[in-house]
């Protein structure tokens, strides 16, 4: 099996996910100092597969002059159908085919059928935290990590309703999750800020517990604040100071790893979400070391 | 059925089934109702965002509440097997087709064909041509050789497409009750642009004896001279030769394998 290496992989510093609305800004903007701090893009493979036309031509023009990631959003780790495989190995050419390295997808479900039909909701749901569940969704990430013969990193997801019968916390879930799965993790720093205030805990001492040796990849965001104790993952502000300092804490506890602006709704201009994007740059270069996860998992 | 799963995909299906159908199925139990809506409420209205964009005469047509309806019943009902979002308009397109069969709702005769006709440009606009082996060697077209002569060689983008009712022109202005047979091809030019032409009948005819065929030019005129019993087939290819040399011009002909 492939192991991901920060030090082959071209996936470093910091990325912009690319959304149609941003496409024709940064081809006009290419080679300028304004997006100097754009070291990758990343894509959802259910947007992309088997693009032609316009589409196509832009997937290719971003290929040949960025590292890309792959950010799964319906394979479904934890659903109910019997994991999508031919979706899977569409995934795995498309990986080849544009040199992508890294594919992560969410510690969530999308698909509600029961007994082989796939029924997709095209969104993510939270999965119960508990012992089966641990079990059942490991096995479907190595599943997942045996079809595309190399590791995927999963990410913590945003979520707005505990499940009662969970017996478990998200952190205890997500640490079991990835030692049975032998995984990576995509660790999305909004979404652990979202869920602490969702769910009443401390975002620090969440990050503390975070097995820092497997984060190869992360995400920061902005969300909405419908009241004060319910957060939704919008992607559609701008990003607010307890995350930042959260992304600066995870860089100051496990070394710096590349980072993703997720912006999805309410997108500005180019030139403004690039301050985002420099800030992150700057943190970077603030706590820059040697990534750990390529020393010691991998070492 | 569910007999044999684990208690935390019970809590699945209940949780996936509230979100469904909010009226009709029970909150799963000890969720807080505040809670719940933000699923009720996100993951319908992404869907209906996802659908909604594709079909914009389809929405104006029926009214804001009958369109938020049908796209609840959608979700509701509809069991959609791709993991790709360029494929939730199909996904309702099958559906409202399905429905429209089927069905005893007041939903307008026309809208399974009006909603096809919206999601084919969507489907032509992000169209892989390079994937499938319509043509296998695109550098042996001569794009200069004479159609009648040879099997004229079709845009691998293009389909052509035959409706009860004349598609192209419902609006809110123009809600038809009368069936009117309309023939479009539909194809995706070399600027990457959807473009919609309307056909007599005599040009949907050749495009479907040339393609997916072997038949040359002058074959496939020859045939439509005899079906019409035409008095002067010379004419005939004539006329055909200046339809097949329009089609060329604007490259939905992209030449011949001379």
């Amino acid at each position: 099996m492939t192991i991901f290496n920060h030090a082959e992989s071209k996936i470093n510093g910091v990325g912009l996910g690319l959304k149609r609305e941003l496409i024709s800004q940064i081809q006009a903007a290419f080679g300028q100092e304004l997006i100097a701090n754009i070291n990758f893009v990343e894509i959802a493979p259910e947007n992309w597969i088997d693009v032609g036309g316009k589409a196509r031509k832009q997937l290719d023009w971003f290929a040949e002059r960025y590292p890309i990631v792959c950010h799964g959003l319906c394979l479904s780790l934890g659903g109910l159908a019997p994991l999508n495989t031919g979706f899977l190995q569409q995934v795995k050419k498309f990986l080849q085919q544009y040199n992508i390295p890294l594919y992560t997808e969410h510690l969530s479900y999308s698909t509600d059928a029961y007994k082989g039909q796939q029924g997709y909701l095209y969104d993510l749901l939270p999965i119960p935290f508990t012992e089966e569940a641990v079990h059942y969704v490991a096995k479907r990430i190595r599943q997942t990590q045996d079809i595309l013969g190399q590791r995927i990193a999963i990410e913590n997801a945003s979520f707005y309703v505990q499940a009662p019968v969970s017996t478990m916390s998200e952190l205890t879930f997500i640490q079991a999750v990835l030692t049975e799965a032998d995984c990576l993790l995509h660790l999305d720093i909004n979404n652990i800020y979202v869920n602490s205030v969702n769910f009443g805990f401390d975002a620090h001492e969440f990050l503390l517990g975070i097995p820092g040796e497997r984060i190869v990849y992360s995400h920061v965001a902005g969300h909405y604040q419908q009241t004060p104790d319910l957060l939704i993952d919008t992607h559609g502000e701008d990003v607010i100071d307890p995350v930042w300092t959260l992304l600066e804490e995870a860089y100051q506890l496990f070394g710096t790893f590349p980072t993703l602006l997720e912006r999805d709704n309410n997108i500005p201009p180019l030139n403004l979400l690039m301050r985002e994007l420099n800030k992150i740059a700057y943190y970077q270069s603030k706590y820059h070391q040697q990534p750990l996860a390529s020393t010691s998992l991998y070492g | 059925m569910t007999s044999d799963i684990p208690s935390f995909q019970h809590y699945q299906l209940a949780f996936t089934a509230y979100i469904r159908d909010p009226l009709q199925q029970p909150r799963p139990k000890g969720v807080p109702a505040k809670r719940m809506d933000v699923y009720k409420e996100i993951v319908l209205n992404n869907l209906f965002e996802s659908v909604s964009a594709c079909f914009p005469v389809a929405q104006k047509v029926l009214s804001k509440r009958a369109w938020l309806t049908l796209v609840r019943r959608f979700f509701r009902e509809h069991s959609a097997n791709s993991p790709m979002f360029r494929q939730i308009p199909e996904e309702f397109v099958n559906y409202v087709t399905k429905i429209c069969l089927s069905d005893e709702t007041k939903l307008p005769q026309y809208l399974a064909s009006l909603c096809h006709y919206e999601w084919v440009e969507l489907l032509v606009s992000c169209m892989d041509e390079t994937s499938n082996e319509v043509i296998p060697n695109i550098q042996g077209i001569n794009p200069m050789a004479d159609l009648l002569a040879y099997k004229p060689v079709f845009t691998p983008t293009m389909q052509l497409l035959n409706y009860e009712y004349a598609v192209q022109k419902i609006s809110p202005s123009y809600k038809p009750k009368e069936k009117v047979n309309t023939q479009l091809l539909v194809y995706r030019n070399a600027e990457d642009i959807v473009r919609f032409v309307e056909l007599n009948p005599v040009t949907h005819r050749l495009i479907e004896l040339l393609h997916d065929s072997t038949n040359t030019g002058e074959q496939a005129l020859t045939m439509i001279a005899n079906e019409l019993n035409h008095p002067q087939p010379a004419s005939v290819l004539q006329f055909g030769l200046e339809i097949l040399n329009s089609l060329r011009s604007q490259d939905i002909i992209l030449g011949v394998y001379s």
